[in-house]
């Protein structure tokens, strides 16, 4: 199956009408989140949908699974905007399942019969983004001594804990680990895995934190395999272009909630939408969303056409102003913004919990430099 | 080589290119100018202050480093409690912060439990150093022993003697006897958020809560939402508009939560803070005798205004006390992490952002102990200023180190992901940020619209 440039609109129509009456009617109390049985029924619903890469092995029209033309990246980044408008926390556990599928095919891996969202991916090491060395390796430059020690601690599975974020029922996990001066791919089951579950963590309410440690060290099993660095970079740009759609969606949801609040609160006897100081909230978080709709636009095109360094550098600059609007969205309720039954601090924390992902946001200027830079 | 402990890209302090060698080699006197003892910078800034306000200091700390960090993250996570119950370790840190004096120590014995050497230091200075400290263990819990002299405040500012002897010295001795009186302020009501705290809003709102003249007293009627600790307060400082007038006509009414058609409604679920509650409370023909009028009729507006001029600088302190917890807890992170075989603290990206962190956390607590020291009749414009400008700086430190603790943050344990909850609500509560920056300008207007107009001339 393919998409055909037509069909994208229509499709992501379909795809908001899921997402409005399904994914968000079964979140519509942000303070309570949805059970995994619940995550897991709606799950079922949008693989049979075909929106996520279903079970079989066929190339179909699922999240990621086609990432080689302007118009399936278009339905892609649509896709998780409109299920981050919906519910970042649902959209987030989603994207992770499709890119580790993604990646899966992407490294050859056979498919695993592991339940519903059973898999998942952590795509970068113990902390950050690998600095200026991953960036060096991606690009194949020689490295350093201590480029490699940096990436071999980075990616060292059992000496470190890493953070991972997924829905309940995740039953592998698929990462890079570093092996013989170079990043290779390992599937590795939660069996052979250290997990701790953390009591609570900021947002993306709908799924889980652990940290996790692999039991031993990688070798040369069957489940670690080889890869071009070009396939890291494509993980890399597909994964922070899909956090990107899922809070653009997510602030164009709190920006819609704002305006309908603010056109009928009255402060001062007239609405507050009349007065500057919440005009400056509303226009802040309008404008964050427009610059996120402008920055998706441009990776509407066959993604191995998108440079990692544009991608890392829009992150760099779009997450502050993304959280931004998201907090000034609270600000825009005043008191009730605060309150959990509404949902607009939900937006704020899973805002928060997007910028943290994928490395968060201290490396990314060292990543840049190692991307950009000549030295040798 | 040198066997002093120091970071990779800096010079040790026994290094001959060391200022720190240099100085203590210099003459006598040029000694006497330059060269430093560098301490622990808390211990350094508690050992500048008056002697009894660095005894205060060191006692809040050491109080809420006993008490107050050890129930934090429980109580943070506790289910949402029912309405009127109290976490139980909640209640053993009011009944021991009554103990010790910290819900009434606004006043000096025989009716509160200030120091008599600290009654030549402005009350609202104390607050703040107090309230630094306990936000820095738990800004929830801060809250819950806070928000009670938030609500006697009124009381304080009545100016009546009566009122103290009253009113104020029996919540202080019952606070004072481990059997806590805790009293919340009430003024916000569901259509009115801000109305209640700007003159320009207040002027065009129909206000909520209405009180009608019976023999005796009035009969309060009406709701107020949000209010910090309103769940649990024995009484409530309550104010309200006599019938048939506008906001002009405010008053205060001391109300005991015990009167019949008084009752807690809600409690609400909020994004942090969550060791207080935010109750929504439901005054239906609330009975209250002549002699619980608090400041006189129709002097409500202004003793709110005054309440919360005193209040505006401690919510700042709050502020600092985010900030500084957050950039304690990217330092220990910065230290205790490695990558690469180091620590982040070797990386100079990391060294940047710690040091624009501390910078940042030590400018807002300059301002507000600039401004709190002489706060003996707080003026609207410095305490506005204070409040918004640094709690909004804190939540950007808490931005700041989370992004330094990537993913790490987000977890519960590492605190940080808490700190950033709780300091999202003093940017909202004591009056939104933006209507700080009103309240600044409407208290300045005099100076800005009168005299000659041109450059130098308006102080700032």
């Amino acid at each position: 199956m393919h998409i055909d440039p037509g069909d994208v609109a229509v499709l992501l129509e379909e795809v908001d009408s899921f997402a409005q009456g399904r994914v968000a009617a079964m979140t519509s109390r942000p303070e309570e989140p949805i059970p995994p049985e619940h995550l897991e029924r709606l799950t079922a619903e949008v693989l049979a949908l075909r929106i996520l890469p279903d079970a079989s092995d066929e190339d179909g029209l699922g999240l990621w699974e086609d990432c080689d033309h302007a118009h399936t990246m278009a339905f892609n980044i649509g896709v998780l905007r409109l299920l981050g408008q919906a519910n970042a926390g649902v959209a987030f556990a989603w994207h992770r399942y499709a890119l580790a599928r993604a990646m899966e095919r992407a490294l050859g891996m056979d498919r695993e019969e592991d339940g519903i969202l059973g898999t998942t991916i952590l795509p970068v090491g113990h902390y950050g983004l690998g600095r200026a060395s991953l960036a060096r390796w991606l690009i194949g430059r020689e490295l350093a001594a201590e480029d490699s020690e940096l990436l071999a601690d980075w990616l060292d599975r059992h000496a470190n804990t890493n953070i991972l974020f997924a829905p309940e029922s995740w039953r592998s996990v698929l990462w890079p680990v570093w092996t013989e001066g170079k990043v290779r791919w390992e599937r590795r089951t939660r069996q052979r895995i250290d997990v701790l579950l953390s009591k609570a963590q900021h947002g993306l309410d709908e799924v889980s934190a652990y940290r996790i440690r692999a039991m031993d060290s990688v070798g040369n099993t069957a489940s670690v395999v080889d890869a071009p660095s070009s396939v890291y970079a494509r993980l890399l740009k597909l994964d922070m272009i899909g956090l990107t759609a899922i809070g653009v969606g997510a602030i164009t949801k709190g920006l819609g909630m704002a305006r309908e609040f603010a056109a009928i609160r009255k402060q001062g006897g007239k609405a507050i939408d009349r007065h500057p100081a919440v005009q400056a909230l509303l226009g802040d978080a309008e404008i964050a969303r427009n610059a996120g709709d402008v920055i998706l636009g441009g990776y509407e095109r066959p993604v191995d056409r998108i440079d990692l360094g544009r991608v890392v550098a829009d992150r760099a600059g779009l997450f502050g102003r993304l959280c931004h609007a998201a907090s000034q969205i609270v600000q825009a309720f005043g008191g009730v913004g605060y309150m959990r039954d509404l949902g607009a601090e939900k937006i704020l924390r899973d805002m928060t919990m997007l910028r943290l992902q994928t490395g968060g946001m201290q490396d990314l200027h060292s990543f840049l430099a190692g991307w950009s830079g000549d030295w040798e | 080589m040198t066997s002093m402990p120091h970071l990779r890209d800096h010079l040790p302090f026994d290094h001959p290119l060391s200022p720190r060698d240099g100085f203590p080699h210099l003459p006598f006197l040029a000694r006497m100018l330059v060269h430093y003892r560098a301490d622990d910078l808390w211990q350094e800034d508690t050992r500048h202050l008056p002697a009894s306000m660095a005894a205060l200091r060191r006692k809040a700390r050491v109080f809420a480093e006993r008490y107050l960090i050890p129930a934090s993250a429980d109580i943070d996570l506790a289910p949402h409690p029912a309405i009127g119950q109290c976490h139980p370790k909640a209640h053993e840190i009011l009944v021991e912060a009554g103990r010790q004096g910290w819900l009434s120590y606004f006043l000096p014995p025989p009716l509160g439990a200030m120091d008599w050497g600290r009654v030549s230091h402005a009350p609202v200075m104390q607050c703040c150093l107090v309230v630094e400290e306990f936000t820095r263990a738990c800004g929830g819990l801060m809250l819950l022993l806070s928000a009670h002299h938030l609500g006697v405040m009124p009381l304080l500012l009545s100016g009546s003697p009566g009122v103290l002897l009253k009113f104020v010295r029996p919540i202080y001795q019952r606070c004072q006897r481990g059997d806590p009186h805790l009293v919340a302020f009430a003024i916000t009501e569901p259509g009115a958020g801000s109305d209640a705290e700007d003159g320009h809003g207040a002027a065009r709102y129909r206000p909520g809560v209405v009180a009608t003249p019976v023999p005796g007293g009035y009969r309060l009627k009406g709701r107020k939402c949000f209010i910090s600790g309103g769940d649990l307060a024995q009484s409530i400082t309550v104010f309200a508009a006599l019938q048939g007038e506008g906001m002009e006509s405010w008053t205060c009414f001391y109300v005991d939560a015990g009167s019949p058609g008084f009752s807690v409604v809600r409690t609400e679920q909020k994004m942090g803070m969550r060791a207080s509650g935010a109750a929504e409370l439901e005054f239906n023909d609330v009975f209250v005798p002549d002699d619980r009028i608090i400041g006189g009729l129709r002097h409500g507006w202004a003793l709110n205004r005054a309440t919360l001029n005193a209040s505006r600088m401690p919510v700042a302190s709050m502020g600092v006390g985010f900030a500084r917890a957050a950039t304690e807890a990217a330092i220990d992170f910065a230290r205790s992490c490695t990558l690469g075989g180091k620590p982040l603290l070797e990386y100079q990206d990391v060294q940047l952002h710690l040091a624009t962190m501390v910078a940042e956390t030590r400018a807002i607590r300059a301002m507000v102990w600039q401004e709190a020291r002489h706060a003996w009749r707080p003026r609207q414009l410095r305490a506005s200023a204070c409040k918004f400008h640094a709690t909004d700086r804190a939540q950007k430190v808490c931005e700041m180190a989370m992004d330094l603790m990537g993913d790490r943050a987000s977890l519960h344990e590492n605190r940080v992901e808490k700190i950033f909850r709780d300091v999202r609500l003093t940017r909202i509560f004591e009056g939104t940020n933006q209507i700080n920056r009103l309240s600044l300008i409407e208290d300045w207007q005099g100076e800005l619209l009168s005299g000659p107009s041109g450059p130098f001339v308006t102080g700032v």
